[in-house]
């Protein structure tokens, strides 16, 4: 060490005009140092890049093996000179696109608590918390940093999943605003994770500890939420105003129903309210037994998959009477199903026929992803208020410094 | 009273106490410590050393009692207090994987330093820390003096009023030691209030003005060096001929213990420095050959042993 001590350096905001200049551009420049500290530690441990090499591998494998398959099934159709509906134009980008999106939302989840779990209090047991805390950095700033710095660690497993995705692109079948909507969407609810896994990082004193609660809630919002709706529907009976259903093409047998109608299709019930090609609605409207799924959907609507599928944009198909294709746009209108309730597809509600398929308009996943980022904001707080100093009462076992 | 503490030059903490469930960690501390002067917080293990230093340092709200740093609450106005603060914890905490200048950096943006003077601070801090050939290496390949070197020029760098170390000298080799001394010094010259505490009581008469002695919770003594030197302290004596000492010693009517050492030395106590010379005047003219004559242990040593601390 040299022994003469230097004259007096840049003082910091000692004076009131560095304290309280700024506002927003000065915390953002504290968050912004924040996230420097945190994404250089992340850049330069290996363990990382391990996790971001064994991901590559695996949703390569993934993309390589669903092609493969679709390969198989198209020479398989080629050699039975069976052609299947639609398979001459049918790509198999979509396919492709979905297992590797799925796969990749499932992957995504699992590997974000990873890295944002023991953002705050792994800190605190290497002792460094501390250090960032006695210095000019607000507890939010703090908190900040750490957030954005996961979720750009999430965001680079995304990335790194792009020309996989690109491929079932390139197989063709999708528009670029499916692709873009989806890969926004990932990017949210990786958002999601990586924040309530640093929330509950400030709350809980040890990393094994709220790694493995983060796990728990990301298993809640995964599944937890399935079996959630399954209960609840069960106990959310109710009753629907609706009249009879009329099949049209329905060939009554001979003597099967007395004497009276003839052979052949029957007559036309009085009193239809609505029909169309398959059948009619007819009579009073009475109360009928329907399971009241609209009450219950805000917990299917929190699962990470409902979100995700429902907010691709898909086209319409309620004008040419076709079904869903594809596993994402299944997931999207179950959803919608179930949120539209009984009153809009139970047969006959109302006298009127239920749409085969529902259009865009009451989408569910605003719901969904308003309702996750309620439950991510109230754990960032609580991880706030954990993180003031001077601390008052400090969690059970844990040391400021 | 309050009024009082705004006013005083430094850093001062009144009646401050803090729990931790049951365990009374700090119970009634008090401590001021001027600007211009390094005050020492001695005290065992447990003693709540560490505990008063994170209060002081505005990470723990004390449940009763007042803080002021340089006339700031640190509860009040926690921005304005961590302005004038440096504080060096005993836990070195460093970020492994970063360099030196890149830690150093880092911290003169979390205070918020204009960011073109930035880079002409921390090469000036790693100098004068001694790290400036290490300062591209990554901290976890640097030695645990190194890193406690490093951590004291992360503590300086907003060039702060008060300065608060906690066990800064555990770790370094002497020659380390003597460069700390050195520049605990040269800040309490540029008018700073240092507070460090310590074990090594021995080379605390060198840095030290006033020192303050903290057991079991409460703060038990404040005295300064001066102080601690007047109340008499043991000197160690030792001769060529080890028998003739005792019996001079004797004849002067000085009381006295054989030594613990091994050379067959001999423990007075000695009231004052005055007192001490006398001793040593009237022994040679004696014609004792008198080879060592030194304080046994250093002023504020012989305070703390007086003390009877207990330890937890």
């Amino acid at each position: 060490m040299s022994t003469e001590v230097e004259g007096p350096g840049p003082t910091p905001g000692t004076t009131d005009a560095g304290r309280h200049a700024g506002g927003l551009g000065a915390y953002w420049e504290g968050i912004s140092a924040v996230v420097a500290l945190e994404v250089r530690q992340r850049l330069r441990s290996r363990g990382w890049y391990i996790l971001l090499a064994i991901w590559v591998v695996v949703i390569g494998f993934v993309t390589a093996l669903t092609w493969s398959s679709w390969k198989v099934q198209v020479q398989a159709q080629g050699d039975f000179g069976v052609v299947a509906p639609g398979a001459a134009g049918q790509a198999p980008g979509s396919l492709i696109f979905e297992i590797v999106l799925a796969f990749v939302l499932l992957f995504g989840l699992l590997v974000a608590p990873a890295f944002s779990a023991n953002a705050v209090n792994g800190d605190r047991a290497g002792g460094t918390l501390a250090i960032l805390q006695v210095t000019l950095l607000r507890p939010g700033q703090i908190l900040w940093g750490k957030f954005l710095a996961s979720w750009l660690a999430g965001l680079a497993f995304l990335v790194v999943s792009i020309p996989f995705l690109l491929f079932g692109f390139l197989q063709g079948g999708l528009g670029m605003g499916h692709i873009l909507v989806a890969l926004l969407m990932m990017a949210v609810e990786l958002g999601v994770v990586c924040a309530i896994g640093v929330g509950i990082s400030a709350l809980a004193s040890r990393p094994l500890f709220s790694i493995v609660v983060t796990y728990l809630v990301v298993a809640a919002l995964g599944v937890g939420t399935l079996i959630a709706f399954g209960l609840g529907s069960l106990v959310s009976q109710g009753t629907v105003q609706a009249n009879q259903a009329y099949y049209k093409n329905t060939y009554v047998q001979e003597g099967s129903g007395g004497s009276d109608p003839a052979p052949g299709y029957p007559e036309m019930p009085s009193g239809i309210t609505d029909q169309n090609n398959d059948y009619a609605c007819y009579g009073p409207l009475t109360e009928q037994q329907a399971v009241r799924s609209d009450r219950v959907a805000w917990l299917l609507g929190m699962n990470p998959f409902v979100v995700v599928a429902d907010a691709i944009p898909y086209p319409d198909r309620s004008t040419q009477g076709s079904y869903s294709q594809g596993v994402f746009e299944s997931i999207s209108q179950g959803a919608r199903y179930v949120q539209a309730g009984p009153d809009a597809t139970y047969q006959c509600a109302g006298g009127k026929i239920t749409p085969l398929y529902l259009g865009q308009k009451a989408p569910l996943w605003p719901l969904g992803l308003g309702l996750q980022l309620a439950l991510t904001a109230g754990i960032l707080a609580l991880g706030w208020r954990a993180l003031r100093t001077p601390a008052g009462r400090l969690p059970k076992g844990t040391r400021v410094a | 009273m309050a009024r009082d503490l705004e006013a005083f030059n430094g850093l001062s903490a009144v009646g401050v106490s803090r729990r931790f469930g049951a365990v009374h960690a700090v119970a009634g501390m008090d401590l001021r410590a001027p600007a211009g002067e390094v005050t020492a917080l001695i005290g065992p293990n447990g003693a709540g050393k560490t505990t008063l230093l994170l209060i002081l340092a505005s990470l723990l709200a004390p449940d009763t009692g007042t803080v002021r740093i340089m006339g700031v609450d640190p509860s009040k106005d926690p921005s304005a207090a961590r302005a004038r603060i440096g504080w060096m914890p005993d836990t070195l905490g460093v970020w492994d994987s970063l360099t030196a200048r890149e830690i150093l950096t880092l911290m003169g943006r979390f205070y918020r330093l204009p960011k073109a003077a930035i880079a002409g601070r921390v090469t000036e801090l790693l100098d004068l820390v001694n790290l400036a050939d290490l300062a591209d290496q990554h901290a976890r390949v640097l030695s645990r003096g190194q890193q406690q070197r490093l951590s004291l020029a992360r503590a300086l760098i907003h060039d702060p009023d008060v300065l608060l170390l906690d066990e800064p000298a555990s770790g370094l080799d002497p020659g380390s030691r003597v460069a700390l001394r050195h520049i605990l010094r040269g800040l309490a010259a540029q008018g700073k209030a240092v507070v460090v505490s310590s074990h090594v009581l021995a080379e605390l008469d060198e840095i030290a003005d006033r020192a303050v002695f903290v057991n079991a919770g409460r703060s038990v003594l404040a005295q300064s060096v001066e102080q601690a030197a007047a109340q008499g302290r043991r000197y160690a004596i030792s001769a060529l001929d080890p028998a003739t000492l005792p019996a001079e010693l004797a004849r002067l009517g000085v009381q006295f213990e054989s030594g613990s050492g091994r050379r067959g030395s001999v423990t007075v106590m000695v009231g004052t420095e005055r007192d001490s010379a006398q001793l040593l005047a009237d022994l040679v003219r004696a014609g004792v050959a008198v080879t060592a004559f030194a304080p046994a242990a250093g002023a504020l040593e012989e305070t703390y042993m007086s003390m009877d601390v207990e330890q937890r």
